[in-house]
């Protein structure tokens, strides 16, 4: 796409009491150019007051309302998403408008007001610790989230930055979002239909995208970074250390880093298998944590080759159903050096096959794992495996990334399967067909999405210092320490 | 100036001595159009299997190069049994050079592309970390790599240079033997112009300021600096606030930078840098833009009398022909289109003469080119690991 075709949309939202900002640039996002105040030289002072105000209102607000009001903006903002507004986000976000919707449509099931009250179930099991100190066992607890949260997005998925808002703000936090790039069009757009809904409420959230990590908004990131009670930050390696350095002490940092996918299939037990592994690989344009990119397949090597080309021929109908985005530069030429690379590999007589598209929309690479890389554009790369034994010693090398493990005609009970996956650092194990999106309370990188960004605190109950004494067998009765 | 290249061993070794005593008759690229096809047409030496032009200068008109490209490629094919399965399985018969799949760099990683025995293998540079690869050019001829660059650095380098004193910002070729960027260093050093040489980096510790400085307080001549971009901000930044004049009629050639990973040297900055600490001025300083899967190396201008940075153009010896190509089809962009560079580079006839690079850059018309960086492949992602972090961070396997 050229600069020229590039659509121009906003890209902040700030608490309807705040002035608008006195200048705005345009800044290049994703595939679309972002209109922004001008921040570079400023501190976010006012913004931060503003959002900490509203959120000791937010905070006050029961959470069943809270769950109301976000789970109803989130279904309107769904409800908003026309045509138009699609395009919008998928120009932002570089995918197909298709795929843009199918993405959204699948992502916007967790943002109901029924699947909020869900989470917030399976988070907190007794959900009264969210509105004040509530009996336990032994003392009274309380959960709520820091006052302010900056999430610090970095990636191209949209529908990220929406998730973490509404995760913070269920918990009463004030959030300040920093989109990743191509996730700026939606973010905007929330928050604009929640301010228009609850302007209350809005008043606890502004959108604001920079280029992150840019030095002319080093200034500003610091800022805002020094501001936060927590930041929740998503991206490379780099992009979590750039944050992680330069986050004070005193600020609790939430670390999403980017993470593969991969998956076992049993083809002789799963014979749509290619299908759900061809649409765990195409969703987001295999952008997601959760996409798959290796498959470990339990097949002798004809019938492995055989569910090669299903796949193949799946990834072939996906690419006309749901077309991939245009190719950005850098990812067309990893994909062509990646089937030269195999090309050649298989001119030199090794056992490598490769299926692909005519352009760059998808790729199938039939090889040994010692050669796997989560290059991206569509591209499944299938291992022929002799047992679960070998699935697991090709996984091991993958401990530190792996995230999600898709399962086809694989039982995760049987010979404890599943505890070795979580071993190896697996910590979403799933159905193939259910791994490109995750529920709403799923274990986001091996962590609880609401609990982990709680503040918890304690508080005794009546009578408790007196048990207290009696524990510790400090506490006497009234003459028992007198001696006659 | 030139020795007689050596004869190197294996199938295509009439194709390589040929093309070694060609490029070694190159003169720089302000040989006239009238020399040009005088070279081209002129006889062929009598021992000729590809009928290559008397001089370099002939492969300027296209279809000499044409023809003498496809010989090569045939030869390739012949001596190279992976090439030329490779080449059936990619297309049909190509009818001109421009047809030929390339072969993508990253091939070099972990198929050895060379027929017959290697004179010796380079490396490419980077880390070893995880399980990240190098890649490993296998050069059948180091007599037909130093007709190549020798050509081109005497061109970019000497020009109207009287004796020069060598300092290199590079590994000497005793220390990296692996380094197609020292092998060229070392051939540099033996120029006859070349009075003096210094290495003065070391593979493990990296610049040695202290050996720049008494470098230079020996000099009895001007100075030609050899580095990659990195290592002259080392020094730049070891050097502190105090300048280092080089004597007059000094030049640098820099080389990589672009395509660093996490950092990227900004050359504007670095060459006012250089003008600032060193007394070099722009018109001294020319970028050299090789790449270790490739026996040829192309020049941003000539030091000395170097264009301003904003005008600068690269361009490969005429033995070399540059395609930008559409990313994603891989179809032939038209000049002035940005797209991945294609090089076809006949100094590669012991390897693969095609090369796919993972550079970005627009070709003019005139065959010279401006380089627009690396296309980075973590450029489109979201929250999934993107393959360069991945290979970083992820051991090899043992076994």
């Amino acid at each position: 796409m050229t600069a020229a075709a590039r659509p121009h949309i906003d890209g902040w939202s700030w608490p309807p009491a705040l002035d608008p900002p006195a200048t705005t640039i345009a800044l290049p996002a994703g595939g679309a150019i972002v209109r922004v105040p001008d921040m570079r030289r400023s501190a976010p002072d006012a913004l931060q007051a503003a959002l900490r105000e509203a959120a000791r209102a937010l905070a006050s607000t029961p959470v069943r309302d809270r769950i109301a009001v976000l789970g109803s903006a989130a279904e309107s903002l769904a409800d908003s998403l026309d045509a138009r507004a699609t395009e919008s986000v998928a120009a932002n976000a570089e995918l197909s408008p298709p795929m843009t919707q199918a993405v959204l449509a699948e992502m916007a099931g967790a943002w109901t007001r029924a699947s909020l009250s869900r989470l917030v179930a399976e988070e907190f099991p007794d959900p009264r610790v969210l509105d004040g100190f509530a009996p336990g066992r032994r003392r009274r607890v309380r959960a709520r989230g820091p006052a302010l949260v900056l999430h610090v997005g970095s990636g191209s998925v949209p529908g990220v930055t929406v998730t973490s808002i509404l995760r913070a703000m269920l918990l009463g936090s004030a959030v300040l979002a920093k989109p990743g790039a191509g996730d700026v069009a939606l973010a905007v757009r929330f928050a604009e239909v929640l301010k228009a809904a609850r302007p209350d409420v809005a008043a606890a959230l502004a959108v604001q995208y920079w280029p992150g990590g840019h030095e002319e908004w080093d200034a500003w990131e610091r800022a805002a970074l020094a501001a936060a009670d927590q930041v929740v930050v998503y991206g490379s390696d780099a992009v979590v250390e750039s944050v992680r350095a330069r986050t004070p002490a005193r600020v609790r940092l939430v670390e999403h880093g980017h993470r593969v996918g991969a998956a076992v299939v049993d083809p002789a037990n799963s014979p749509r298998s290619a299908v759900s592994a061809a649409r765990a690989v195409a969703l987001a344009d295999q952008r997601g944590c959760v996409s798959a990119h290796l498959f470990f397949v339990l097949a002798a090597p004809a019938e492995t080759a055989r569910w090669c080309e299903a796949l193949a021929a799946e990834l072939g109908r996906l690419a006309r159903t749901l077309p991939p985005g245009a190719p950005a530069a850098g990812l067309a030429s990893a994909v062509h050096q990646l089937r030269g690379r195999l090309a050649l590999k298989a001119a030199a007589g090794e056992p490598v096959r490769v299926w692909s598209s005519a352009g760059v929309e998808w790729t199938v690479a039939l090889a040994g794992i010692d050669d796997f890389a989560p290059v991206g554009g569509r591209t499944a790369w299938v291992v022929p495996a002799t047992g679960r034994d070998a699935c697991l010693a090709g996984l091991a090398s993958l401990r530190g990334v792996l995230q999600s493990v898709g399962l086809a005609g694989v039982s995760p009970e049987e010979d404890d399967f599943a505890d070795a996956l979580f071993a190896l650092g697996a910590t979403r194990i799933v159905p193939l067909e259910r791994m490109p999106f995750p529920a709403a309370d799923w274990l986001h990188d091996g962590r609880r999405p609401l609990r982990e960004l709680a503040v918890w605190g304690e508080a005794a109950g009546r009578g408790d210092s007196v048990r207290h004494l009696e524990r510790t067998g400090l506490a006497v009765a009234r003459d028992a320490g007198s001696r006659k | 100036m030139t020795a007689a290249p050596r004869v190197a061993a294996g199938p295509l070794a009439p194709v390589l001595a040929e093309l070694a005593r060609c490029f070694g008759r190159w003169r720089g690229w302000s040989v006239s159009s009238g020399d040009a096809a005088q070279a081209a047409s002129g006889p062929a030496p009598p021992a000729s299997v590809l009928a290559a032009p008397a001089a370099p200068a002939g492969f300027a008109r296209d279809e000499t190069f044409d023809r003498v490209a496809m010989r090569v490629h045939a030869a390739q094919r012949t001596a190279n049994p992976v090439l030329r399965r490779y080449w059936d399985a990619a297309s049909g018969s190509p009818l001109t050079w421009r047809d030929v799949p390339p072969v993508p760099a990253a091939a070099f990683r972990d198929t050895r592309i060379c027929a017959g025995p290697a004179e010796a293998v380079f490396r490419t540079s980077g880390t070893s970390s995880g399980r990240e690869r190098r890649g490993e050019h296998h050069v059948a001829s180091l007599g037909l790599y130093r007709a190549a660059a020798q050509g081109a650095y005497r061109a970019a380098l000497f020009d109207r240079a009287g004796t020069l004193c060598l300092i290199a910002l590079v590994p000497a070729p005793g220390d990296a033997p692996d380094s197609s960027l020292g092998a060229m260093a070392g051939f540099v050093a033996e120029e006859p112009e070349v009075s003096s040489a210094s290495w003065a980096f070391d593979p493990e510790q990296g610049v040695r300021p202290a050996v720049v400085r008494r470098a230079v307080a020996r000099a009895d001549a001007p100075v030609l600096l050899l580095a990659t971009a990195f290592a002259l901000v080392h020094l730049l930044d070891a050097l502190g606030d105090s300048r280092l004049p080089l004597p007059p009629g000094s030049r640098v050639m820099e080389t990589g930078g672009f395509k660093g990973r996490a950092a990227r040297v900004d050359r504007r900055a670095l060459y006012a840098r250089l003008a600032q600490q060193l007394g070099i001025g722009q018109a001294d300083v020319v970028n050299e833009y090789g790449m270790t899967e490739l026996l040829s190396q192309s020049y941003d201008g000539v030091a000395g009398r170097a264009a301003p940075l904003e005008k600068r153009v690269h361009r490969f010896p005429p033995w070399v022909r540059v395609q930008a190509l559409d990313p994603a089809s891989l179809r032939r962009l038209p000049p002035g289109k940005a797209g991945l560079l294609s090089i076809f580079d006949l100094a590669n006839a012991g390897s693969a003469c095609p090369v796919l690079t993972e550079d970005l850059g627009v070709v003019d018309a005139g065959g010279g080119f401006r380089l627009r960086g690396r296309a980075a492949a973590a450029e489109a992602r979201g929250c999934s690991l993107a393959a360069e972090s991945f290979l970083r961070a992820v051991p090899p396997r043992s076994g």
